[in-house]
């Protein structure tokens, strides 16, 4: 470690702590990222077993086109060039059916193919399809993100609001089949809230990034991961993987510095980029009124997922994955209970791999990847939390007859080539919660929804920050947004968002 | 069902406990954001506070952006539990 002084320790390598070590690193501040686990990249990492690179959280995502948000960000951080976006194919879509029904509903990464998909399946809706997508799109018109013209503060100021209105009524106030209801409200699995929680807005602000079309990454999150992590090595951002911090250490109402094992790093700014619930308990006791701690410790989390990360042996079996995201769905809202003893419940399938295949590079196995997904409780697998590292039996059983039963349901979803998958590796609530700092395996930290107060970047204590998916908006678009907005609260919101866009 | 009285008292205890402020200052007329120092971050806390302790919904009153002192606190809250 150099001992030129630190102006901002950074906490946490997701793409929100990149993205605002990346802001204010090319500002000329000296910025040191400290990630508790040995790699970085938070959520965008991939991991590899049986040779094939599997990504955790990155499967698609929008804002890439040109002039769009991502692309201008990642171009004004110089990791532009290190990246290169994968446009799904021009014929892409969410795909959906229903259990119980013949229904089968593309939901096309553009406006226009989705709208004319919708009106086909559902003639009878097509009023209400179009006011809704026109919706959406009015709403996302007021915010910067997507409209690049506008200012940052006021929409900060207002649009999250618990103002918001509850997105089942919206939707079913303009259309009114069951299924066409469930198909409108399935982006919530990219935010991960019951749609019954869920506000109109925030609801549309994650819609549209796809609607407007959606891209892969060559190479997956983590090429967005490498690509930072070179740029930001450039720009002398100090990195170290590892490193749990202790204490963010405050006096007097100011950080100064945090503590990691036997030594201190001092700086006058500290972004704390993780789950919220941890932060009272690393701050400096006292640090925060009761208030703000209970009220943080008592967010919920967003949704929990169980995973299977498998090898597809006869790939041309499923030949829609790969422009397609497969989705197995309830019909209206009830789209994420998933009591997994009745085997009811979502279904969904992807195969990011695919698309985004590096064919430069012959030995690119990620197309013989297939991720497999649906809703899971932090119940089933709490019994387990014990023996951590080590879990044991029990959890080894649960978890090969949760992967066996998962397998099967898919079958029963798209077909018996599902079978054919054989199962390299699973994801519970307890590997969410370790892997993701979630306190019960949220895979998007805290919920956005109608009934609670996130904690946005601003602290009480002067010079303590907080970023991430949880503290704005989730996703690769979202915590990027995120990142941008903290280095705003630093830097002046509308300097630096103007120096991006510029 | 909690007297007019016993709420005020007891939105004073919540606020003396989850804000750390002595109980003497939150007298009616104290204003939350001169006298007694909060600003809009605390506001939200204070919101969640009170919904908290009185199983009452106020995010979306309008009547919240209006409170200006303690009396005016006490008085939603008392017209909102009945």
């Amino acid at each position: 470690m150099s001992t030129k002084k630190i102006d901002t320790i950074v906490i946490g390598s997701g793409i929100s702590g990149l993205t605002v070590a990346g802001l204010l690193a090319k500002s000329g501040r000296r910025v040191v990222i400290v990630e508790q686990n040995r790699k970085p990249g938070g959520a965008l990492r991939r991991f590899t077993r049986g040779g094939i690179p599997f990504d955790i959280g990155f499967h698609y995502t929008g804002g890439l086109g040109r002039g769009q948000i991502l692309e201008v960000l990642w171009k004004y951080l110089g990791v532009g060039t290190e990246i290169t976006p994968v446009p799904m194919h021009p014929d892409g879509y969410d795909f959906f059916k229903f259990r119980g029904s013949e229904t089968e509903v593309k939901a096309f990464y553009s406006y226009e193919k989705a709208k004319e998909q919708m009106c086909s399946v559902f003639p009878d809706d097509a009023a209400g399809i179009t006011s809704y997508l026109e919706t959406i799109k009015h709403i996302c018109r007021k915010i910067p993100f997507y409209n690049l013209s506008l200012p940052l503060s006021p929409f900060l100021r207002d649009f999250f609001s618990t103002q918001d209105q509850p997105l089942t009524g919206a939707i079913a106030s303009m259309v009114k089949d069951r299924e066409l209801q469930a198909v409108l409200a399935a982006p919530a699995f990219l935010y991960g809230v019951h749609p019954e929680k869920a506000g109109l807005a925030m609801h549309a602000a994650v819609a549209h990034s796809y609607y407007q079309g959606a891209w892969g990454i060559r190479g997956g999150g983590q090429a967005v991961v490498d690509a930072f992590l070179k740029i930001l090595s450039e720009q002398g951002v100090e990195l170290l993987t590892g490193q749990g911090v202790e204490r963010i250490e405050v006096s007097d109402g100011c950080v100064n510095g945090v503590t990691l094992g036997d030594r201190q790093l001092r700086a006058g700014q500290v972004i704390y980029t993780g789950h919220p619930a941890h932060l009272p308990g690393l701050v400096t006791p006292g640090s925060f009124r009761p208030a703000f701690s209970h009220r943080i410790k008592a967010l919920e989390d967003t949704i929990s997922m169980f995973m299977v990360f498998g090898r597809m042996n006869r790939p041309a079996d499923l030949p829609r994955l790969d422009r397609a995201n497969l989705y197995c769905i309830d019909r209206n809202f009830n789209l994420m209970a998933d009591p997994a003893a009745a085997g009811n419940g979502s279904v969904l399938m992807t195969a990011p791999g695919r698309r985004d295949l590096d064919l430069s590079n012959g030995g690119d196995r990620s197309g013989e990847g297939v991720i497999l997904m649906r809703p899971a409780e932090w119940s089933e697998t709490m019994e387990f939390n014990e023996n951590s590292g080590k879990r044991g039996d029990g959890y080894r059983a649960w978890k090969s007859a949760a992967t066996e039963n998962l397998i099967e349901r898919a079958a029963a979803s798209f077909g018996a080539a599902c079978f054919d998958i054989e199962p390299l590796a699973a994801g519970s609530p307890l590997t969410f919660r370790d892997e993701l700092g979630s306190p019960a395996g949220g895979i998007y930290g805290v919920q956005h929804n109608l009934e609670q107060f996130v904690a946005r970047a601003r602290t009480k204590v002067q010079g303590l920050y907080l970023s991430g998916q949880s503290s704005l908006m989730t996703g690769l678009l979202g915590a990027s947004m995120a990142g941008l907005v903290t280095a705003g609260e630093i830097m002046g919101l509308e300097e630096t968002w103007d120096r991006v866009r510029k | 069902m909690l007297t007019d009285q016993e709420i005020r008292e007891r939105i004073t205890e919540v606020i003396s406990e989850e804000f750390e402020l002595e109980p003497s200052r939150l007298v009616p007329e104290a204003t939350l954001y001169d006298d007694l120092g909060l600003d809009s971050l605390d506001a939200v806390d204070m919101v969640v506070a009170m919904e908290k302790s009185f199983g009452v919904k106020l995010a979306n009153e309008e009547a919240i952006k209006a409170v200006r002192t303690m009396d005016d606190l006490c008085r939603l809250i008392i017209n909102l539990k009945k």
